[in-house]
């Protein structure tokens, strides 16, 4: 063994259907709980990652339920790491965008919780696939 | 998620229970919107949800446009904490009437 500690680690499977997001949030808050958030952090973690799973479905798959979506879920350093992992239609950048502040329209407010809740979000296309890694840092008090 | 609908006068109270979520928004979005002209005021209950993602709140900001649309009420009630969390990061609760209870939320024309 080395001197390396050892961080939990979490990867899920799923099918783009929505019926499977309750139970990737039923991982997640605990998860980010043992980390050591609060719970009102647990919940907007749990919210973010719920976002970018159903951003994934809507607009990658097309609300087809039969896509693939890797997830995994890593307990970094100094804090929480998420990645994910699809083989739909690539992102349009230009679309992606978060909604103003306390304005009254329904859209963009999905980006607008994963940019407020998470410290560093990134899209990547490649070979593999799209891939959305975000990450947040534990504020120590 | 369980979704109920009850007659007060000329209001209709909608009962929530559950998790709001893309693959149960839909049904919240359609029973609101079959609601809504049917009353006078609709007051949805949120006490009882344990979850709500953006496309529930798409959906309350889309029933909220119909009600000023239709020239009717349309109000919240009994936010539970996990409601009051999503609103606080989506900062859209200034948009809403938003009560403890129902009877104030039925009282308040």
């Amino acid at each position: 063994m080395g001197d390396t500690p050892r961080r939990l680690q979490m990867k899920f499977a799923m099918p783009s259907d929505p019926r499977y997001l309750p139970v990737v949030r039923g991982a997640i808050g605990p998860l980010a709980a043992a980390i050591g958030w609060e719970e009102s952090e647990c919940l907007a973690i749990t919210l973010a990652l719920d976002e970018a799973l159903a951003n994934v479905i809507r607009h990658a798959y097309h609300n087809r339920a039969d896509g693939l979506i890797e997830l995994e879920c890593r307990e970094s350093p100094d804090g929480l790491e998420i990645s994910l992992l699809d083989n739909g239609d690539a992102p349009d950048r230009s679309k992606i965008c978060a909604r103003e502040i306390g304005c009254d329209q329904p859209g963009g407010l999905g980006t607008h919780i994963i940019k407020k809740v998470m410290d560093r979000v990134s899209y990547e296309v490649s070979a593999e696939g799209n891939r959305f890694v975000a990450s947040k840092q534990m504020r120590k008090t | 998620m369980k979704i109920s609908v009850r007659d007060v006068g000329d209001a209709k109270v909608v009962e929530l229970e559950g998790d709001v979520d893309l693959g149960t928004s839909p049904l919240l979005r359609r029973t609101l919107f079959e609601t809504l002209p049917r009353a006078a005021k609709l007051a949805l209950n949120l006490a009882a949800i344990r979850y709500i993602d953006s496309s529930g709140i798409a959906t309350l900001i889309e029933v909220l446009q119909d009600s000023r649309r239709l020239n009717k009420e349309f109000v919240l009630f009994g936010l539970s904490p996990a409601v009051q969390e999503v609103f606080r990061l989506t900062h859209v609760i200034r948009i809403f009437r938003v009560f403890p209870t129902e009877q104030e939320a039925l009282e308040t024309a």
